[in-house]
């Protein structure tokens, strides 16, 4: 004999509209929005880190500007991430200034300049300096002199903020 | 006599759904478009700025400004392997003993020896109250360091020099830092 379902039973197992339960969706997306919109920045990312090197830290306020982006790291000096001189042949060299760095920097610093003739952009003379934590006084300074030297004077040095 | 509710008056309640799907919809445009400007690293930058006069392409202009006689007060902090040398136009601020750092390194947590920025700090904004409005050159200060100081030592002195926390509230010390090449 067949089965017949219970005509009582009939309206119990009758699960009705079935919704999708959202709540805990939204919940979770109400989360995710407030701390995305607390890290929001109207600028974007203005100076890329790079990836072989550890900036120092430091409580400073100011925000990053635009610049001609100088990178230290352990093995190269790059301008504009182009390979410049060798870290390592930097120690060895007497006085304060890096030739080659200097050359590079007038390359750019005469465009700049040609620009700022022909179409009339203000050539601010602004570097950006990203330096490895453990980089020694003694390199540092060196491209600090020779960016000066280089029609650079503005120099910012670039770290992560440290909250407090 | 009070009216009472009927007994047999009752209502089941109807399970109200709030429509959250047009929420949704903003919440998935929403989301990306943050997501793709969302900064988590914060960077910042500490400015120093040459004079650009003194740092020409030949560097002779700094010999054409006409000597100035108005005393100066010329701070120098020197970061040496054995702790900080505080200096000015007019005198070494000496440690304990003669020859010794102003401020000595002190023991860390880990029984390393580090530099003391809280002290350094703290001497500076004594300096800072002394000398304000006396010289011209109040809030500038001069960072000297040994070839082999590393770079994160030179952000925090720069740190410690900016500005103190004093009953919670920052104070600004010397904000204005120059890098000087060599230690004399």
């Amino acid at each position: 004999m067949a089965f017949i379902p219970s005509h009582a039973k009939k309206h119990k197992t009758d699960p009705g509209e079935v919704r999708l339960q959202l709540t805990s969706m939204m919940d979770m997306f109400t989360i995710i929005l407030v701390f995305l919109l607390k890290t929001y920045s109207v600028h974007g990312q203005l100076i890329n880190p790079s990836q072989d090197l550890t900036l120092p830290s430091s409580s400073v306020q100011s925000s990053p500007e635009l610049g001609l982006d100088v990178t230290v790291s352990y093995d190269w000096i790059l301008v504009n991430n182009k390979p410049v001189e060798r870290t390592r042949d930097v120690l060895k060299q007497e006085g304060y200034i890096i030739p080659a760095l200097q050359e590079e920097l007038r390359l750019y610093a005469s465009e700049a300049e040609k620009m700022e003739k022909k179409y009339g952009t203000k050539f601010s003379g602004k570097v950006t300096i990203q330096g490895d934590k453990n980089l020694p006084y003694s390199i540092l300074i060196k491209v600090m002199a020779t960016c000066g030297r280089s029609n650079y004077p503005n120099m910012r040095l670039v770290v992560y903020k440290r909250e407090g | 006599m009070a009216y009472r509710p009927s007994k047999r008056a009752k209502h089941g309640f109807e399970w109200i759904h709030t429509n959250i799907t047009p929420m949704m919809n903003l919440m998935v445009v929403l989301i990306p478009l943050l997501l793709t400007s969302a900064e988590f690293v914060k960077l910042g930058v500490i400015q120093l700025n040459l004079p650009p006069a003194a740092v020409g392409p030949e560097g002779e202009k700094l010999n054409e400004l006409p000597i100035e006689d108005i005393k100066r007060l010329d701070l120098t902090v020197t970061i040496t392997n054995k702790g900080f040398f505080i200096s000015s136009s007019m005198a070494v601020l000496s440690g304990e003993r003669e020859g010794e750092p102003t401020i000595p390194l002190i023991m860390a947590q880990n029984d390393s020896m580090v530099h003391d920025y809280g002290s350094l700090s703290e001497k500076l904004y004594e300096i800072r109250k002394k000398a304000e409005n006396r010289f011209p050159d109040y809030d500038r200060i001069i960072i000297l360091a040994e070839p082999d100081i590393v770079y994160q030592t030179i952000v925090n002195t720069m740190d410690a020099a900016r500005s103190i926390k004093i009953n919670g509230k920052r104070q600004s010390l010397f904000p204005n830092v120059l890098l000087s090449a060599e230690v004399r």
